[in-house]
């Protein structure tokens, strides 16, 4: 049980990194990426591929970051007037090319049979402490990343990007980059959605491209969704409050009695649904809420949001 | 309803973890007497999820058979199912439930290929046995120490018997049109080889499932006036280029594999699209009775591969258990005691209760289940598989020959 735990624990803090690159991106900068996958996907085989021709892990870490910020900035450079559920399908779309790319490129990703025998890191020397070690290190990279996202969007950066998000002529009339703020924001979510992946990819040791499905992408929407989609502690509860609700209904659908194996099945994912618009009716905002950050300067306090409320969920702030 | 706050919310999430630790960790303290648990993952929900309903029913038949004979050792086994949701990520989570809190001895069931390879390192890892019903040749290539035993017969062996059961038929010009997955270019490689080599030409086309109209592959197809169509998809996809084919008005013969021309397409499309289509299914020999048994049992008139593997995942590590002479019950007992109860010079038996006597009386004991003749190279592939060949005849599967 202890094993299974750590294990699932461990999961949670893949989630969150990704759930933090959302927030980042969506929540804060009001761009729908419902690519995220891809970019998942990117980061691990980036990390995979080069860890596999002998590069150093902590190398293959920063490059999958890379890689991904860097095909995260060009995507959203060519559909930068694009918004909202335009940009949302857009995305769908890239993350859905990246993994026909990954399945077809089977010179480099060895096509659909993925690849095996990732190293992990430390794992020969750690033997069973592996699992505990990895843990650790999963969450001090989620501690790391929301401390300096949470000083990051704190910053005058944080402020112009919550202006880009809630109306984006206003924050251009007041002399801001649109652009420059847009491309930062989907550059930094796309980078940790990477390095996501490759903390994935050398802790299973395996990845293929039906890893890589957009189930994963909805999950942490869904993550997000309850948490409180532009905050970052609402990334990091929702994405344990998820990862609880996928396996606590393992245990209890397996209690219900008189069902077979499919019934089981899909009471599973009907429970997820039903807990999910539970939420939505009793908490819409998430267990976090949309606060009024202030500027810290002192000054008078800004009154509250007129807009507070009345966002529908794939609201681009216009 | 905003007077919920943050506080009880959370509350309440730690309230169902809590409940949810709590009525597990009373489960796993296991003891002589408890059940032995033996995992599967299997599809139930998602794009692979045809055979999962069949998949799960069958080892039921199978853990009511053991337990009904007194079980392994005096023990009852325990099945314990969990969805692979068709996604190899659900499906590691789903591994590590079976192993770190169920303690199950064996996993049995996975079947897509992309699946498979995602929870093996787990289980040999974890020391638990992983018998799978996937295709893909690389599986038994990983390290796996010898817990891997894979009862399907690997895309090499079922492309070639494909390719010269085309030959047999008379075909000359081969064209194959399959998705891409892990076999789709092995198994063009393979039959264009055969037919080269019996004096005709092959060539094959790759293309993408989950499209709603096949028609400029189909096209593609026939530019090259095939006479024999070599159909290497799913259900969903076959389904759609049979019946592109049927409007191109190709007449030539069709072949297929037992995943996508089976009972569940000749239901999905009409008669006369599948007319005529050939299937190779992965069997055992044509007068089974333990197939003839499972099919009784299940109430159906007939059965799909995949489901045999399951039934015999299930008994075979029963089996393997009740040899063990360390009489513990664990991953690696199966692995050392697997090949010992289903080849070799012992009583030959395909009854599952009589295999488990047998075994119990301490003689020697080679079982042979509805799926095959199990038995194991040593890295783990099943040997001797037989291949029923099928046509659709009037919108039902009738047998041709077995082989």
């Amino acid at each position: 049980m202890i094993s299974y735990l750590i294990f699932v624990g461990t999961i949670a803090g893949f989630y969150s990194l990704l759930s933090l690159g959302l927030v980042k991106a969506w929540g804060q900068g009001g761009l729908v990426n419902l690519g995220l996958v891809g970019f998942v996907g990117l980061g691990a085989y980036t990390s995979a591929l080069l860890s596999g021709a002998g590069y150093p892990i902590w190398i293959d870490w920063i490059a999958a970051s890379a890689v991904s910020a860097a095909v995260g900035v060009a995507l959203c450079f060519v559909v930068r007037n694009l918004r909202g559920d335009y940009l949302a399908i857009v995305t769908l779309g890239f993350a859905e090319i990246l993994r026909l790319a990954e399945t077809n490129e089977k010179w480099l990703t060895k096509g659909s049979d993925g690849i095996s025998g990732i190293v992990a890191p430390l794992k020969n020397h750690l033997g069973d402490n592996f699992a505990v070690f990895y843990l650790v290190l999963t969450w001090v990279l989620v501690g790391i990343v929301a401390f300096v996202l949470n000083w990051l969007l704190r910053s005058p950066f944080g402020r112009a990007l919550r202006a880009v998000r809630d109306d984006e002529q206003v924050a251009a009339v007041a002399g801001k980059s649109v652009l420059r703020l847009k491309l930062q924001a989907f550059g930094i979510g796309a980078a940790l959605s990477g390095l996501g992946g490759a903390l994935y990819a050398h802790f299973t040791s395996y990845i293929a491209p039906d890893v890589f499905i957009t189930q994963l992408t909805i999950y942490i929407f869904l993550a997000v969704t309850v948490g409180g989609y532009t905050r970052l502690a609402g990334a990091v509860i929702g994405s344990l409050a998820l990862i609880a609700l996928l396996e606590a209904t393992r245990f209890v659908a397996a209690l219900v009695p008189g069902l077979d194996a499919v019934q089981i099945a899909s009471l599973r994912e009907f429970a997820i649904a039903v807990t999910l618009i539970l939420v939505m009716q009793l908490r819409p905002d998430g267990a976090f809420r949309m606060s009024n950050e202030r500027s810290g300067l002192g000054a008078s306090r800004p009154g509250p949001d007129a807009c507070y409320g009345k966002k529908a969920v794939l609201d681009d702030g216009t | 309803m905003s007077n919920l706050d943050r506080r009880t919310f959370l509350q309440a999430g730690l309230g169902v973890g809590g409940l949810m630790l709590s009525s597990s960790l009373s489960r796993s303290w296991a003891q002589q007497g408890d059940p032995i648990k033996i995992g599967l993952i299997i599809p139930l929900t998602g794009a692979t999820s045809q055979f999962g309903a069949t998949m799960g029913q069958a080892a039921k038949i199978a853990e009511a058979e053991i337990n009904g004979a007194g079980g392994v050792r005096g023990r009852p086994v325990q099945i314990v199912i969990e969805d692979d949701q068709s996604n190899p990520e659900a499906a590691v989570r789903a591994a590590h439930k079976l192993i770190d809190v169920d303690k199950v001895v064996s996993i049995g069931g996975s079947y897509a290929s992309a699946v498979t390879s995602a929870i093996a390192p787990l289980c040999w890892e974890g020391k638990t046995a992983l018998l799978t019903s996937s295709g893909a040749d690389s599986i038994t290539k990983l390290p796996h120490q010898g817990y891997i035993f894979r009862t399907s017969p690997t895309v090499t062996l079922q492309g070639t018997s494909v390719g010269k059961y085309a030959v047999e038929l008379g075909g000359k010009r081969m064209f194959f049109l399959g998705p891409q997955t892990p076999f789709a270019q092995s198994y063009i490689d393979i039959t264009s080889a055969i037919f080269k080599a019996a004096g005709g030409s092959g060539g094959g086309l790759i293309y993408e499932d989950k499209k709603s109209s096949y028609r400029s592959e189909v096209d593609q197809a026939l530019k090259e006036s095939p006479d024999v169509i070599v159909l290497g998809g799913y259900v969903p996809d076959t389904s759609v280029v049979l019946k592109d084919l049927y409007r191109a008005g190709y007449t030539g013969k069709k072949l297929g594999f037992s995943f996508g021309i089976n009972d569940a397409l000749t239901k999905a499309v009409p008669a006369e699209v599948s007319e005529g289509a050939y299937s190779l299914i992965p069997s055992a020999a044509e007068n089974s009775e333990a197939y003839k048994r499972l099919i009784g049992k299940m109430g159906r008139p007939s059965l799909d591969s995949y489901s045999c593997q399951v039934y015999d995942h299930v008994v075979l590590t029963s089996l393997a258990l009740a040899r063990a002479s360390s009489g513990e019950a664990n991953g690696t007992a199966v692995r050392d005691n697997l090949r010992a109860i289903s080849a070799g010079e012992g009583k030959r038996t395909d009854d599952a209760v009589e295999a488990l006597k047998t075994v119990i009386s301490g003689a020697q004991v080679n079982y042979d289940g509805p799926s095959g003749p199990l038995e194991f190279a040593d890295n783990g592939d099943v040997k001797g598989v037989f291949f029923r060949y099928e046509q659709v005849q009037a919108g039902k599967l009738t047998l041709r020959k077995v082989g």
